[in-house]
């Protein structure tokens, strides 16, 4: 482990977050709002930054796996507290409140502890909005360049394993990779701030809504999110930027560079696309009264379930008002999550099919005492070692979600608040059920269970074990 | 599979010489069969131009390595411009490789593939519950099918003649006969006896009412069950889940199973041995409506069938290239054998008498011939009754498909230009029935 290098490659993050802050900073310029908190937070990152810099020169630039898990961690605790001070020197939220707010920013959750949001200064709106930007930017980088290279459950199926439709680098470089994905995602956000605006937003409303509806995050503007602007259009074009943001971004620049077989035939697609259409028909089904039309039933059935399994939190109408089936329903779909390369949190629909196919043919081995029957995605067969990868994340996921459940009913919450606010806290969703519903928000938890649930979602964001790993003593050994 | 070709073609009266460097095999053969010997590498230019290559009108090239068939075939053809060549080659990406370069360089170049022509073999055999063997002419308009007569049956004691009673239209026709150790083809006044290997030329859509008649019953669903995943059981099921049916293979080692495991998509692969009796049992080898044991051990193939039939399969196929072990397996209660070396001395021949001959077979370990020929004007077939014409015995006429009609011919039948006509012979008489048919 490169140690002295990790720190100084946090370093230099913390000096791009300090750049980054220039831009909230203009905005309370421009906007007329009080621009000394980003003025104390930008000094405060820079000069951390460039300590840090400065005192970790180093000529060993070579770094292992161990201190990917090391400098990925590290960045979002870095960045989520530099990112927390905005809040904190405005006076706007208390340290924990500021943490909690920051945290589920970078990690693209949405969940929120401000009551009334429109009440906030909108340059302080701008950063909340970039904060989950940005955090959806290195989930990119995060899932299509380090995470392969840890092998964390079975996502190395991206590395070497399936040669052909689902290998990983679209160019050869990881850096021209990067750079052709990121090229995509502002496309899209720039796309999605232009198609709101047609629909009648402010400028400032749509960016903010551009801005994270990419990253798969979910906060919004406004007190009833995107529900709140009663649009119809608007509904329709924010469920195709969720889609959009919750398919593997490998695919999209294959769709744009005319692959369009490899894209039809992506069986992580297909399994994606046929869980939010089922859970679609489902939810259109629970919610069919013939009380309000056909058009804005299936249009509220179909917003939330994107809005869920993409992760990203949105909501266009009180889903607590709806039946037990439907709240139910949105819960279940918090466990399917995103596709892997996407923006989009969850356990990610591939270890969901793999785990599904997995389950089916050890079923079949109960019929088939002798037989060999092997796991396949894509024709090929699935090594033993992503399967058990697989199930160890998923282990991982649900015990986490379970503990964590746990201490929010411990804290004195009901059952639905506990379960759903710890799976929508690890799945980086935002909102959940009872007392964290679609209109209400995490402000009223106690610290420790804020604390926790920033946790869990720094948790879920980085797949878990990467973070898991530095609390194992083997891994500060020598 | 060069030393029984070569037999054939002798036998066909083809000047045949043998290039073969196994010295002892060499000897071995010269004394046994009325060809030319040259020892020697086929691979090395001398070699094959000692043997005369530069007059050879067809080059075989038959070893057991698919490389250096390759190389001989090719050198044949750019070298000393063999106007035909027939290279045997059993991977499938070998094949491909041979027919771009062979595209390139003119001349006609054919690849035969032994294990294709097993696969194709059992696949043909699969569709006919109770038959022996089965062979396909006429453009699928007729099967011919052996099966063997059992006592009882009405079968017993019929008068062939009689069978044109039975089966007025369209007809159905015995076309040989083996009875213990002798082979015919038969005449009206024969009559069938229990225990005969009758095989009959049969119109598809009549097959059912044959079936009734020999007593075979017909399953209701195909299970098929495959012993070795070899590169023709690999193929089988390949090409039967395909056809989306039911198919067990079993293999005994492991990582052989795995990959075939890989390769397969709804077939069920199961670690075993084609003789192990539990795994066959827990497989339910009891419903199994065929049985085929296709390792690479002919033994342990007779051996798997032999248990399978024991243990309730309603049929079972061995793929045998053992010609001692071939002849000792009817009686032993295995319903069919294959053998991937005389399909492909089959193939080989057919393409040796190409030009006339459409499509050829051999049936009952080569001593019936069947051959399918386009009749063209200067034939002697073509003029007088069959009965005029004066066939020598053991020949028949069996089928003719004119235009869309198929035609089962009677004495007072002719056969005209154009017909498609399917002949029968013994192979002994079969250079007699040559000779009407190109009409020297």
């Amino acid at each position: 482990m490169n140690r002295r290098f990790d720190l100084h490659l946090l370093g230099w993050l913390l000096l791009v977050v300090a750049a980054l802050l220039l831009v909230p900073l203009m905005a309370a310029v421009a906007f007329e709002d009080a621009p000394g908190p980003f003025v104390s937070a930008l000094l405060l990152a820079g000069v951390a930054g460039g300590g840090l810099v400065a005192l970790t020169p180093t000529k060993e630039r070579s770094l292992r796996a161990r201190d990917g898990f090391l400098v990925v961690s590290g960045a979002w605790a870095v960045t989520s507290a530099v990112g927390a001070l905005p809040y904190l020197l405005s006076g706007s939220l208390g340290p924990v409140d500021a943490l909690f707010e920051s945290v589920s920013g970078f990690t693209t959750t949405g969940s929120t502890v401000i009551a009334d949001v429109s009440a906030l200064p909108r340059s302080l709106l701008l950063w909340r909005a970039m904060t989950q930007w940005l955090g959806g930017m290195g989930i990119i980088l995060f899932t299509i360049a380090i995470l392969p290279l840890l092998g964390i459950g079975g996502m190395q199926l991206f590395k070497a394993e399936v040669p052909g439709p689902v290998a990983d680098k679209v160019r050869p470089r990881l850096a021209a990779t990067a750079r052709t994905l990121w090229g995509l995602y502002v496309g899209f956000t720039a796309a999605q701030w232009l198609a709101l605006m047609l629909c009648g937003l402010s400028w400032f409303d749509a960016l903010c809504h551009a801005l994270t509806t990419l990253a798969t995050g979910g906060f919004s503007t406004r007190n009833g999110s995107v529900g709140e602007f009663a649009s119809p259009a608007v509904e329709w074009v924010v469920i195709a930027f969720m889609l959009a943001a919750g398919i593997n971004f490998v695919l999209h620049y294959k769709a744009l560079t005319g692959r369009w077989s490899d894209v039809v035939r992506d069986v992580e697609l297909r399994y994606f696309l046929a869980v939010v259409g089922g859970a679609a028909v489902l939810l259109f089904a629970v919610l069919w009264d013939g009380g309000k039309g056909v058009h804005d039933t299936a249009r509220a059935a179909l917003f939330q379930t994107v809005s869920i399994v993409t992760t990203t939190g949105y909501v266009s109408a009180d889903f607590e008002l709806w039946p037990p089936a439907a709240q139910f329903l949105l819960v279940a779909l918090m466990l399917f999550g995103g596709m892997s390369g996407s923006t989009g949190g969850g356990p990610k629909s591939l270890r969901i099919l793999l785990a599904l196919r997995s389950l089916r043919a050890t079923v079949h081995r109960f019929i088939h005492p002798h037989a060999v029957v092997p796991v396949k995605y894509h024709g090929q067969v699935v090594s033993d070692g992503v399967l058990s990868g697989v199930a160890a994340f998923l282990t991982a996921y649900v015990l986490l979600a379970g503990g964590a459940a746990a201490v929010v009913t411990a804290a004195g919450y009901d059952f639905a608040t506990g379960v759903s606010a710890s799976l929508t806290a690890i799945g980086n969703v935002g909102p959940g059920l009872g007392a964290v519903g679609a209109m209400d928000n995490f402000s009223h938890f106690p610290a420790v269970v804020k604390l926790l649930l920033s946790a869990c979602m720094l948790l879920g964001r980085l797949e878990i074990f990467t973070v898991l790993v530095l609390f194992s003593r083997q891994f500060w050994r020598h | 599979m060069g030393s029984t070709l070569a037999a054939r073609l002798a036998r066909d009266r083809h000047d045949v010489v043998i290039v073969e460097s196994d010295r002892e095999r060499l000897q071995g053969l010269a004394d046994d069969l009325d060809v030319q010997v040259v020892a020697g590498n086929g691979t090395a230019v001398e070699v094959l131009r000692q043997a005369g290559i530069e007059e050879c009108d067809v080059l075989f090239a038959c070893t057991s390595s698919d490389e250096a068939n390759m190389v001989v075939a090719l050198m044949g053809s750019a070298l000393f411009k063999v106007p035909r060549v027939v290279a045997r080659l059993r991977d499938r990406s070998h094949e491909a490789s041979f027919a771009a370069i062979a595209q390139r360089l003119g001349g006609e170049h054919v690849c035969i593939n032994p294990d294709q022509a097993a696969v194709e073999k059992i696949l043909s055999l699969l569709p006919v519950p109770g038959a022996v063997d089965v062979v396909t002419f006429l453009d699928g308009r007729l099967i011919i099918a052996g099966f063997p007569i059992p006592a009882g049956s009405d079968f017993e004691g019929l008068l062939l003649s009689h069978l044109r009673l039975l089966f007025p239209s369209p007809p159905v026709l015995a076309v040989a006969i083996r009875r213990g150790e002798e082979s015919f083809v038969p005449h009206g006044e024969d009559e069938f006896r229990a225990g005969d290997l009758a095989y009959f030329a049969i119109d598809p859509h009549e097959l059912g009412n044959v079936l009734k008649l020999l007593g075979v019953r017909r399953g209701s669903e195909e299970r098929v069950m495959i012993a070795g995943a070899s590169r023709i059981g690999l193929e089988l099921a390949q090409r039967l889940e395909a056809r989306h049916e039911d198919v067990t293979l079993f293999e005994d080692d492991l990582a052989v199973a795995e990959a075939a495991a890989a390769q397969l998509k709804r077939t069920v692969v199961v670690r075993g041995q084609a003789t192990d009796r539990e795994v066959l049992e827990e497989e339910g080898v009891e419903r199994a409506s065929a049985f085929v044991a296709c390792t690479d051990d002919s033994s342990l193939n007779v051996m798997a069938c032999l248990l399978a039939r024991r243990l309730g399969a309603a049929r079972a196929f061995a793929l045998v290239d053992n010609p001692a072990l071939t002849r000792m397996v009817g009686e032993l209660g295995i319903d069919a054998v294959v053998s991937p070396r005389l399909l492909t001395v089959g193939l080989a021949v057919q393409f040796v008498r190409r030009g006339r001959v459409r499509a050829a077979a051999a049936l009952m370990e080569d001593l019936i011939e069947l051959v399918e020929v386009e009749v063209e004007s200067a034939s002697r077939l073509v003029g007088p009754t069959l009965k005029e014409l004066g066939l020598p015995r053991g020949t028949l006429v069996a089928a003719l498909l004119r235009g869309k009609n198929l035609i089962v011919p009677a004495g007072g039948d002719r056969i005209l230009v154009g017909d498609r006509a399917l002949l029968i012979a013994t192979t002994a008489r079969a250079a007699e029935l040559d000779a009407f048919v190109g009409g020297q």
